[in-house]
């Protein structure tokens, strides 16, 4: 975001202004493609809201706000809503204490960072789908790799994933093993940025490395992990493959997101309407969170970035 | 002093053993997944498990050429390409526009870029499926690529648009003076300049589209398939089919460690673009 706010101040009066009404043209390729295969289908599905439509039906009954008011009134909708909460909590505090200790490790190391580097990193960039079948081959009752273990020395494992409670564990577990490199390698380069003068100056005078976490690490990187939660907080809203393929929403609905409810609407009961319906909630929810944090960010860090 | 120094590389040595034992625990599943994929019968469902086996390839054989994975490798591939092809060359285009506009007028639609790359994909999978019915493109590769074309397309964006900024503007000032037009500007003096930037913007939309799942797991049927949903739905059940699934997705996982050599020194900008400065 900071990128935004450098001010290139001589690029007025140059030769170049003549030719800024130009620079308008380089915008249509892209632009154009985003208005017809995002902004249009996004205003159809505004559209599809409002209808009581089944997939293949040939009837479309406009039923106006209907779908909404139906939704809203239910118990699943609320109760998916609260699993996607408890996912993201869950999720982004495992993702920001290991991120955390991981980069601080690996900015404190001096030799063989680039290899740990990559190699944590792996998780990160390979398939989401594989991923997560390499994790649910470790979960899987009785021949997963844990339960083979266990078994081993007599200990009757848990149902990982067929436990209400264990397989929102595992989720959690899932998008942290897959989301942690990623919250690592943003706060690696922002500690890498930070002013070395100052925490040479600390460490001379004597502050641990408990101290100098705390009064002049973390606060420097508020901005960074600010903006970070958001990016996360908004991917829980898109995360789907790793609960496609770990759990499907199950055990009953004990690991149904928004997301995957949306799913099992729109592409297993094919009530597009209704489903459509709750896609606007969750992009009503998102830009909520988008408007709060941008908030946040603008208003403490805005001038200082 | 001397003790000082002592203890220094007494931390390093005990931080390097630290992140050793955390990374090989972090890599079990995928080290456990490769091991499955190599292994006999006999020997993938003793308890406990083996470690020491006579390691064979022929899953990795058997789930490339008599499962057709083949098949949806190729059409993976030409998923990625087309993406590839369409997303970096428009992408740019807009980048230089943005990189070049003034300040005022480009972060407004920096940001509006910024709220689209938020979308819930959810949301948009549901017309698409629809509108793709309508017109009979269900299982094409076009409408696919179309949709992984315009998902990638802010993030093509504001990466290329940071390559951009780093080229400094009195380039294009002396391109102006000499009598270059704007396209000729871009075309001749800037984009030759941008040439690594173009390359991992390419990488990363290769990356980005070869992984891509929903969409592709609503948009593709029997005939264009890509490979994260064939192994998605590949005998996810039945234990015996175990070595050749870890075989396939060894398998799919190979080119992106590949690929993640090429880029891993631009990883930062590619993954954190906005996050840091710069």
């Amino acid at each position: 975001m900071n990128a935004l706010l450098r001010e290139p101040a001589r690029l007025k009066r140059s030769p170049v202004m003549r030719l800024q009404r130009g620079l308008w043209l380089f915008l249509v390729p892209s632009f154009g493609l985003m208005t017809l295969v995002l902004l249009w289908p996004l205003g159809y599905a505004a559209y599809l809201s409002t209808f009581d439509y089944y997939l293949g039906s040939r009837e479309m009954r406009f039923v106006g706000l209907a779908n909404y008011a139906q939704l809203l009134g239910e118990a699943r909708l609320w109760q998916s809503l609260w699993t996607t909460i408890v996912i993201a909590l869950g999720s982004v505090g495992v993702e920001f204490a290991l991120g955390f200790m991981l980069a601080f490790a690996l900015y404190r190391l001096t030799f063989s960072v680039r290899v740990f580097m990559i190699l944590l990193f792996l998780p990160h960039i390979i398939t989401p789908v594989v991923a997560t079948l390499f994790l649910k081959w470790i979960l899987t009752s009785n021949w997963g790799l844990i339960d083979a273990t266990l078994m081993t020395f007599n200990i009757g494992p848990p149902d990982w994933l067929g436990d209400p409670i264990w397989a929102k564990i595992c989720v959690i577990l899932a998008d942290a093993w897959i989301f942690t490199p990623f919250v690592m390698l943003v706060l690696y380069a922002a500690l890498q940025a930070l002013d070395q003068a100052q925490i040479e100056a600390a460490s001379i005078d004597g502050a641990d490395s408990w101290r100098l976490i705390r009064h002049i690490i973390l606060p420097s990187l508020a901005p960074v992990i600010v903006f970070t939660v958001s990016v996360r907080l908004m991917d829980v809203f898109r995360f789907f493959d790793a609960i496609y393929v770990l759990t499907g929403g199950g055990p009953g609905t004990a690991t149904e997101t928004v997301t995957m409810y949306t799913y099992q609407l729109g592409f297993q009961l094919l009530q597009v309407g209704k489903a459509s319906a709750l896609g606007i909630i969750t992009l009503l929810i998102v830009a909520a969170i988008i408007a709060t944090f941008s908030h946040i960010l603008q208003r403490g860090y805005g001038r200082s970035g | 002093m001397k003790t000082r120094r002592m203890a220094r590389m007494r931390n390093q040595a005990l931080l390097f053993a630290a992140l050793t034992i955390f990374t090989f625990i972090n890599l079990v599943p995928l080290i456990w997944a490769a091991l499955t994929s190599v292994k006999n019968p006999a020997d993938a469902f003793t308890i406990p498990p083996t470690i020491f086996f006579q390691p064979t390839l022929e899953y990795h054989r058997e789930v490339w050429f008599a499962r057709g994975f083949l098949h949806y490798l190729v059409n993976s591939l030409i998923v990625s390409a087309g993406t590839v092809l369409i997303s970096v060359p428009i992408g740019s285009l807009a980048a230089y526009g943005l990189s070049r506009m003034q300040p005022r007028r480009a972060s407004p639609i920096l940001f509006g870029l910024f709220t689209i790359r938020m979308f819930p994909h959810m949301l948009l999978a549901i017309p698409f499926f629809v509108m793709g019915s309508f017109l009979k493109m269900i299982d094409t590769y076009p409408l696919l690529i179309l949709a992984l074309v315009a998902i990638n397309q802010p993030f093509t964006i504001w990466l290329m648009y940071s390559f951009f900024l780093d080229i400094p503007r009195d380039l294009d000032e002396a391109a102006a003076i000499d009598g270059c037009n704007l396209w000729q500007t871009f075309r001749i003096v800037i984009l030759p300049l941008v040439r690594p930037g173009l390359m991992v913007a390419a990488l990363f939309s290769l990356l980005l589209s070869y992984n891509e799942f929903l969409f592709a797991l609503v948009l593709t049927g029997i005939k264009t398939k890509t490979l994260p949903v064939a192994i998605a739905s590949f005998g996810g059940e039945d234990v015996s089919d175990w070595s050749i699934s870890a075989a396939g997705a060894i398998g799919i996982m190979l080119p992106i460690v590949v690929i993640m050599l090429f880029v891993q020194r631009h990883l930062v900008r590619g993954l954190t673009i906005g996050a840091v400065k710069g």
